[in-house]
C-alpha cells in the first residue's frame, strides 16, 4: 500500500471508531487513553529517538503541563484558548531551564539530573500543599467547553462523555504527528540526527549542537505539557502520584518498544503497551497476582527487547547508515571518485 | 541540637556510603549506571527479615547469610541483564539497568506485600538499643555505634582487598582500560562478577542495618536510598572508593541538617539538589579526576 494513504486511512478509522457499536465507554476511554500516550511517546522520542539524549525526567514536564492547566482553571476559570498555550509554554520553559546547564553533559550524567528534575516536581506538588492541595490531589477540574461565543454568541459546546474527548485528543495526536514528521524532515531534524549518530562530527561540520539540544529539550517538554494539559482536563483530577517515575519509564518503554527514532514505532509502542497494560489487569487478578506484576512484565520486557531486539520491533537507527538515501548516494558519489566509503 | 543532628546525620551518612560503594565500584569497573543496587539493598534486608522469622535464625547469622545471598543475587544480576551486553550502546545498557530495577522492586512487591514491615524487635540484641555514651545531651546508642564499627571494617576490607590482592589488582587495571587488562591476562567477566558480589553484599549489609535503625523496611526502601547513594557517589566523584565514602558522610550530614533547620518535607530533595548541583558544577566531584566521558 503507498505510503500516503496511510494517514487518510488511518484517520478515517479512528473518526469512526467512537460511532461502533462496540465502542462503549470503558473502551473509548482506554483508546483515549493510547491516544494521550501516543502524544507522549512522540514527544519523548525526540529526545533519545532523534537526538540519543536518555531523558528519564519526561514525567515532570507532562506533570507541569497538568499541573498549569489544572490549576489555571480551578483558580482562574481561564478559557481554553489560554489555558493550552500557558501549558505548554511553560512545558518548554521548564524545559529550556532545565536544559540550558544540563545539555553540555552527555550520556548517564544528562540522565540522572533529568530524574532528579523529575522527582523534584513530584516532591513539589506533594508539599506545596497551599497551591496544589498536595498528596489530597487536585479535584475540580471543570470538563472542556471550547467557547467561540466571540464569533456567535450560541457557540459555546460543553464537553460529555468520553467521545468528545476521543476527538479532541485525535486531533491533537494529528497535529504532533504533522509537526513531528515536519521536524523530522527538516533542517532542524537532520541537525539532531547528525548529532545522534556523532556529536563530534556534527560539531566540526558546523551544527551548532548546543543551540539544537535545547531546542529539542524545548520541544520534547513542550509536547509532554500538551498531552499533560489535556490529560488534566479529561480525567478531572490530579495526583502528584500520577507523575511518578514509573510513568518515565513506561513512555521510554514505549518508545524503545517501537524502535527509537521512529515516530511511528513509538505510536505502535504506546498502543501495545497500554492494551497490554488493560490485558493484564484482567489477567493477573485471575492467576492471583497482584497488581504490581504490571510493573514486573514492564521491566522484563525492558530487559528482553535490549537483550534480544536492541533496535526495538521497528528499527530505523540501525538502518540510518544504510537505508537513508542521502548516505547512500554520498556513499555512491564517494565510490565513482575512487575515494572509500567507510 | 546541633550535635545530636550531627550525629545522626552521620549514622546515616555511613550508611549511604556503604551503599554508594557498590555504585561506584560497578561505574569504575564497567561504566555502568547499575540501577538495581538500590533493589539489592533492600532485598538484602528482606532477606534478613525473612531468615529471623522464618527460619528462626539469630541476628547476625542472618546478616551474613543475607550478605552471601545479595552477592549472589548481584552476579545474576550481572550474568543475566548486563553481560550480554557489553558490547552494546550505553543508552541500551542504561534502559536495561532501569528495566532489572523496576523489576526486582516489584517482585520484591509480589513476594513480600507491597506494605512497609516492622523490623522483628525480639530479634534484635537487646543492649543495641541502649544508650552507650551520653555526652551533654548528645545521645549516642549502641545500634550507632555498631554501624559505626560495621560500616568502618567493611571500609577497612575493601581498602585491603582492593589494594593489597590480585583480584583488587585486576579491578583497578580493568577500571583504567578493558582490553589492555585482557591482554594482561585478566579474566574480565570474572572480576566484574567480583566486584558486583562485593558491591552487592555491602548493598545488603546497609540495608539490614537502615532496617534495624529506622524499624521499618519496604519494597520501595531501594528507591530513594539507591538515587542518595548514587547522589553520594557523584559527590564524591564517581569511579572513586574513598570519594564515595566522603560523599556519602557529606550527603547524610547535609540531609540531617537540612530536615532539622529547612524543611523536613524536602528531606529527599536535598540529595536530588545536591545531584544536580554537583554534576552542573563539579562533574568529577570532590575526589575524582577530571571526567573523561568516553563514548
Amino acid at each position: 500500500m503507498p505510503k500516503k494513504f496511510i494517514l487518510p486511512l488511518f484517520l478515517a478509522v479512528a473518526l469512526a471508531f467512537p460511532l461502533l457499536p462496540m465502542s462503549n465507554d470503558y473502551v473509548l476511554h482506554v483508546v483515549t487513553l493510547v491516544v494521550v500516550y501516543m502524544v507522549l511517546a512522540m514527544g519523548l522520542n525526540v529526545l533519545p529517538g532523534f537526538c540519543g539524549l536518555l531523558d528519564l525526567g519526561f514525567v515532570g514536564f507532562y506533570g507541569v503541563g497538568a499541573y498549569t492547566a489544572g490549576l489555571l482553571t480551578v483558580h482562574y476559570g481561564v478559557s481554553l484558548w489560554i489555558m493550552v498555550p500557558a501549558a505548554v509554554l511553560n512545558g518548554a520553559l521548564w524545559g529550556v531551564v532545565l536544559g540550558v546547564p544540563t545539555l553540555r553533559l552527555s550520556g548517564d550524567y544528562f540522565a540522572i539530573v533529568t530524574f532528579g528534575f523529575a522527582e523534584l516536581v513530584v516532591l513539589f506538588l506533594t508539599n506545596e500543599i497551599w497551591l496544589t492541595r498536595g498528596p489530597l490531589g487536585l479535584p475540580g477540574i471543570d470538563p472542556v467547553s471550547v467557547d467561540l461565543s466571540f464569533l456567535n454568541p450560541a457557540w459555546i459546546y460543553e464537553f460529555e462523555g468520553e467521545r468528545p474527548y476521543f476527538y479532541l485528543g485525535l486531533a491533537m495526536l494529528v497535529l504532533v504527528y504533522l509537526t513531528m514528521r515536519r521536524l523530522e524532515d527538516s533542517r532542524l531534524g537532520r541537525a539532531w540526527l547528525a548529532i545522534r549518530e556523532d556529536q563530534l562530527a556534527a560539531a566540526s561540520c558546523g551544527v551548532n549542537i548546543y543551540a539544537y539540544k535545547i531546542i529539542a529539550f524545548g520541544i520534547s517538554a513542550g509536547v509532554g505539557a500538551l498531552a499533560g494539559c489535556f490529560f488534566a482536563r479529561w480525567t478531572l483530577f490530579l495526583s502528584p502520584d500520577m507523575f511518578k517515575f514509573w510513568e518515565s519509564f513506561l513512555i521510554l518503554c514505549m518508545v524503545v518498544l517501537g524502535g527509537l527514532g521512529n515516530i511511528h514505532g513509538a505510536m505502535v509502542g504506546a498502543a501495545i503497551l497500554i492494551a497490554l497494560g488493560e490485558v493484564l489487569r484482567v489477567v493477573l487478578p485471575e492467576l492471583g497476582l497482584p497488581n504490581e506484576a504490571r510493573f514486573l512484565v514492564y521491566g522484563l520486557i525492558m530487559i528482553c527487547i535490549m537483550r534480544f531486539k536492541p533496535k526495538g520491533f521497528f528499527p530505523k537507527i540501525a538502518a540510518a547508515g544504510e537505508s537513508n538515501p542521502l548516505i547512500k548516494r554520498l556513499r555512491a558519489q564517494l565510490e565513482q571518485h575512487g575515494g572509500t566509503a567507510r | 541540637m546541633l550535635e545530636q543532628q550531627l550525629v545522626n546525620g552521620l549514622t546515616l551518612g555511613v550508611i549511604y556510603a556503604l551503599i554508594a560503594v557498590g555504585y561506584t565500584m560497578v561505574y569504575g569497573v564497567i561504566e555502568l549506571i547499575n540501577f538495581a543496587h538500590g533493589e539489592v539493598y533492600m532485598i538484602g534486608a528482606f532477606l534478613c527479615v525473612t531468615f529471623i522469622t522464618a527460619v528462626g535464625l539469630p541476628f547476625y547469622v542472618s546478616m551474613l547469610l543475607a550478605m552471601i545471598c545479595a552477592a549472589a543475587i548481584g552476579v545474576s544480576i550481572d550474568r543475566i541483564a548486563y553481560r550480554p551486553l557489553r558490547s552494546s550502546p550505553r543508552l541500551a545498557v542504561l534502559i536495561t539497568a532501569i528495566g532489572m530495577s523496576i523489576f526486582l522492586q516489584n517482585l520484591a512487591m509480589i513476594i513480600w506485600g507491597s506494605r512497609p514491615v516492622p523490623f522483628p524487635q525480639d530479634a534484635v540484641p537487646a543492649y543495641l538499643k541502649l544508650t552507650a555514651i551520653e555526652f551533654s545531651g548528645v545521645h549516642l546508642s549502641w545500634l550507632q555505634l555498631f554501624i559505626f564499627a560495621v560500616t568502618f571494617s567493611m571500609m577497612l576490607l575493601l581498602y585491603v582487598i582492593i589494594n593489597h590482592t590480585r583480584m583488587g589488582t585486576a579491578m583497578r587495571a580493568l577500571a583504567q582500560n578493558r582490553t589492555c587488562s585482557q591482554l594482561m591476562g585478566v579474566n574480565v567477566n570474572r572480576v566484574i562478577a567480583f566486584t558486583f558480589a562485593l558491591g552487592s553484599s555491602m548493598g545488603a549489609v546497609a540495608g539490614v542495618l537502615v532496617a534495624v535503625y529506622y524499624n521499618t523496611l519496604s519494597p520501595t526502601m531501594g528507591y530513594v536510598a539507591g538515587v542518595k547513594a548514587f547522589a553520594a557517589a557523584v559527590l564524591g566523584g564517581i569511579g572513586s572508593v574513598p570519594g564515595a565514602m566522603l560523599g556519602g558522610i557529606v550527603l547524610g550530614i547535609a540531609e540531617a541538617l537540612g530536615a532539622g533547620y529547612v524543611s523536613s518535607l524536602y528531606r529527599d530533595g536535598v540529595a536530588y539538589a545536591v545531584l544536580i548541583a554537583v554534576i552542573i558544577f563539579r562533574p568529577s566531584g570532590l575526589l575524582g579526576k577530571a571526567l573523561v566521558e568516553k563514548a
